[in-house]
């Protein structure tokens, strides 16, 4: 998806340096939500300031959100279709599948020392045996970050 | 009341999701189906299922909740909400990049961030199986879609669509 942005951006429109594409990309990359989307606003506001990010954001998810409200419309239609039952209790065991991939695939990456698994496993803890909030437990997770890696990021 | 609080939370989850769109499920899990009650934990996965499936990010289930809790009204308001935190994080990072890249609140605070929201998903992970695996066909499922996502390039979509169909022909 990004080779395909560049390309058309970059290469073919020129409306953007390879440079400006690149910042755009890290940028979507370490801000909060998806970092497509993200990359996607900041390549918007760059072109055509707040309008050309709102307009993007519209462009990425406007077929997507349609869908998304057929489909619900149909589901709660059809909720006690017994052939819609079955079909979403094969989707519903393949997206734990899902789930727990994406939990391997992001620790792989992450988890590089004592220090994160530590970060990981309380925060596991937290939330399956204690029930804390995850809203509360990210912000702490992060104040926690400020001052275990505060020092040496300085 | 229950669309201003559906609003609200949706904002703060969005501003929090850190470290990939998936980040926003475990809080999103907590306050729509274990707070709230707005959504069984059944419509909850069928909602990831749809946010998988539908072309854009993962994001688009929350129009998919936004109109099983209030209607159109609810859908389009859940999208806005979505959006709204990125497009003022990301217009103030994209003007003050160089002093954003070099934070050291941002860095430090994210490194924290990072690693806790891996063990947040596996805890929410494993709390929707218990809902989703019920016998041994389940398992099953749940195992290949595990194995096929994990190591091999097969788009998730495939996957949750063929495990549709496994289930309409087991059940």
């Amino acid at each position: 998806m990004l080779t395909f942005f560049e390309r058309e951006l970059v290469e073919k429109h020129k409306w953007l340096t390879h440079e400006e594409f690149i910042e755009s990309v890290a940028i979507g990359q370490m801000t909060p939500g998806p970092p497509i989307i993200n990359t996607g606003i900041c390549i918007g506001y760059k072109l055509k300031k707040i309008k050309g990010a709102l307009v993007t954001i519209l462009g990425q998810v406007f077929t997507g959100t349609v869908l998304a409200i057929l489909l619900a419309i149909f589901y709660l239609k059809a909720k006690n279709n017994p052939l819609l039952g079955s079909i979403m209790k094969g989707v519903g065991a393949a997206v734990v599948g899902l789930l727990l991939s994406i939990v391997f695939k992001m620790a792989r990456k992450t988890i590089k020392d004592y220090k994160t698994a530590l970060f990981a496993l309380a925060a596991f803890f937290a939330l399956s045996v204690f029930k804390l909030n995850p809203i509360g437990l990210i912000l702490a997770s992060g104040i926690l970050g400020l001052i275990v890696y505060g020092r040496e990021t300085r | 009341m229950i669309l201003l609080k559906f609003c609200w939370i949706l904002i703060v989850v969005n501003a929090l999701t850190i470290g990939g769109g998936f980040v926003m499920l475990p809080m999103l899990h907590k306050e729509f189906v274990e707070k709230y009650h707005w959504l069984t934990n059944q419509e909850f996965i069928d909602a990831i299922a749809i946010g998988q499936v539908t072309p854009g990010p993962l994001t688009v289930m929350n129009a998919f909740m936004g109109y099983k809790i209030y209607g159109l009204l609810g859908a389009v308001l859940a999208m806005i909400s979505s959006y709204l935190p990125c497009i003022i994080i990301v217009t103030l990072v994209a003007k003050y990049y160089y002093d954003y890249k070099e934070s050291v609140i941002v860095n430090s605070s994210f490194k924290g961030i990072i690693p806790a929201v891996i063990g947040l998903l596996a805890a929410v992970s494993i709390s929707l199986g218990k809902a989703s695996l019920v016998d041994f066909s389940t398992f099953g499922i749940a195992i290949v879609s595990f194995s096929v996502i994990a190591f091999t390039k097969i788009d998730p979509t495939f996957v949750i669509i063929g495990a549709g169909i496994a289930g309409a022909l087991l059940y």
